[in-house]
């Protein structure tokens, strides 16, 4: 009995040993459980991603810019902490956060059910609509409206999924499909297509029509709401976040970025 | 070495739109075929019977388009040729690009042809009092096609893939049946695996048939 108990405590102490050893010998990770380990710490290490423009962008000194890198350094500075970023690509931000390499992911990541099976979201701090844009006199305010029109989109986007629904569903809209923006955006330009499926912001809104109007968005089609995810189970973190980004939606901070970014104000942001 | 496992469940699920996606590319790459070939036989005429502004515009229609990139003449014609007034659908504006590029390649492969027959030959027929048309269709022609037939049935096959980048312009075929598949299964790798093969018996049947023509048409001795 004794040397049973015994045996299992030198086991267990062995156990314990041998982990701690292999806790030195991995490579330092940032694992913050609460807002004052993040603190401690000295920095707060924030997973973004550089390719999305105008969320995530290289600027003309080669440093990160755009509206989810200027909102992550405003995390870092009410924390009191420099902000240490980590690129990831977008099938990279969930493991970002379950291997440690970082404490939070501000990049553009839509909140879903799925994706909150394994990473707690903030509130949305910013949000984009998948929209259909034309030109500013055609009347156009839902599918139906599509019937009998030409409606270009990009290849696999999420514009595509939604209209090709609403092509089944409203038979005689005409949908074309182009394999990138800029080809999508010379065709409407051009008078190709009546109208397309794109974002609530884009270059688009710059361009005139071949008779010299301006594109307008028409109808949403599907909005997506970008939170900041963490590790689950960190509620200190997440509540921290949640007041935060409350703050800023009030004080107009939030709209301001949106603006200078996306060049069009954000859609309303519910909460949860 | 990591492992990839086959799934074709998805994609063979989808065989109709293959073959829709297949027929699409027949479609274009016959019509095409055809008007590139009128254009070629009537180019490579005029080439080299036509009065000299004629065959001098002729040689810069050739060189203009053989010097450009097909994809350049898909834009060209479908976004471009909109703000000049001319608006044609995908469909159309595909035809009409790849009617003109076969009918440069055409233009002069025919016109090698041409220069085949020995002037002899033109010169006999003359003598014999047959008509210029008569010359050009019988004498000229028929035997300038035999001689080039192997060299236009290839141009015929380029063509026949070429259908591929259409998609750019918003046409719709095999490739961009093909990558549509791909965007909503993720199975590139089976989608275009699939798709290759697809091309692969759609260029042999057409060889075949060019064989087949080529049995029927060309039946004299030389």
């Amino acid at each position: 009995m004794f040397k049973a108990r015994l045996r299992t405590v030198v086991a267990g102490c062995a156990a314990l040993a041998m982990s701690a050893l292999l806790l030195t010998a991995a490579p330092q990770k940032a694992a913050a459980e609460t807002v004052d380990d993040i603190i401690s710490r000295g920095k707060v290490i924030i997973a973004i991603d550089t390719t999305t423009p105008p969320y995530g962008m290289i600027d003309e000194e080669f440093q990160p810019a755009g509206f989810d890198i200027e909102f992550a350094k405003l995390i870092g500075a009410a924390l009191g902490v420099p902000v240490e970023f980590v690129t990831v690509t977008s099938p990279g931000r969930i493991p970002a956060l379950l291997t440690n390499r970082a404490d939070m992911v501000v990049s553009i990541f839509s909140i879903t059910a799925p994706r909150a099976l394994q990473v707690n979201f903030s509130i949305p701090y910013a949000g984009q609509s998948a929209v259909v844009i034309a030109p500013k006199s055609s009347n156009i305010k839902s599918h139906a409206d599509l019937v009998g029109k030409k409606v270009g989109l990009t290849r696999g986007t999420g514009e595509d999924g939604l209209l090709t629904e609403a092509a089944k569903a409203n038979p005689g809209i005409e949908i074309l499909r182009f394999d990138d923006y800029a080809s999508l955006l010379q065709a409407m330009v051009s008078g190709q297509i009546d109208a397309m499926g794109g974002g609530d912001y884009g270059d688009i809104y710059l361009k005139k029509s071949s008779n010299g109007e301006d594109f307008e968005m028409k109808y949403i089609l599907k909005t997506f709401y970008f939170g900041v995810g963490i590790r689950r189970g960190n509620p200190d973190i997440l509540q921290w976040l949640n007041t935060f980004i409350f703050t800023l939606k009030q004080d107009g901070t939030l709209e301001r970025l949106s603006q200078k970014y996306r060049n069009t104000p954000l859609p309303p942001l519910p909460v949860f | 070495m990591p492992s990839y496992v086959f799934q074709f469940g998805p994609i063979l699920i989808r065989s109709e739109e293959l073959i829709h996606g297949a027929w699409l590319t027949i479609w274009f790459a016959s019509v095409s075929m055809v008007l590139g070939l009128a254009i070629g036989i009537l180019g490579a005429v005029a080439r080299s019977f036509g009065p000299r502004w004629l065959s001098s515009l002729v040689a810069a229609y050739v060189e203009l388009i053989r010097n450009t990139p097909l994809l350049i003449q898909l834009y060209f014609v479908f976004f471009t040729l909109p703000f000049l007034g001319l608006k044609l659908s995908s469909s159309a504006a595909a035809i009409l690009a790849l009617s003109i590029h076969l009918g440069a390649y055409a233009t002069e492969i025919m016109r090698a042809g041409i220069q085949s027959i020995p002037s002899g030959q033109i010169e006999a027929a003359k003598s014999l009092g047959l008509k210029p048309y008569k010359i050009i269709r019988h004498i000229v022609l028929l035997q300038a096609l035999r001689a080039i037939y192997p060299a236009l049935c290839g141009q015929f096959i380029l063509q026949l893939l070429g259908t591929s980048i259409i998609s750019a312009i918003a046409a719709e075929e095999l490739t961009a049946i093909a990558n549509n598949m791909v965007m909503q299964t993720f199975r590139s790798f089976e989608v275009y695996i699939v798709v290759a093969i697809i091309y692969f018996i759609l260029v042999q049947a057409f060889s075949l048939l060019f064989q087949g023509f080529s049995r029927f048409f060309f039946r004299w001795k030389t």
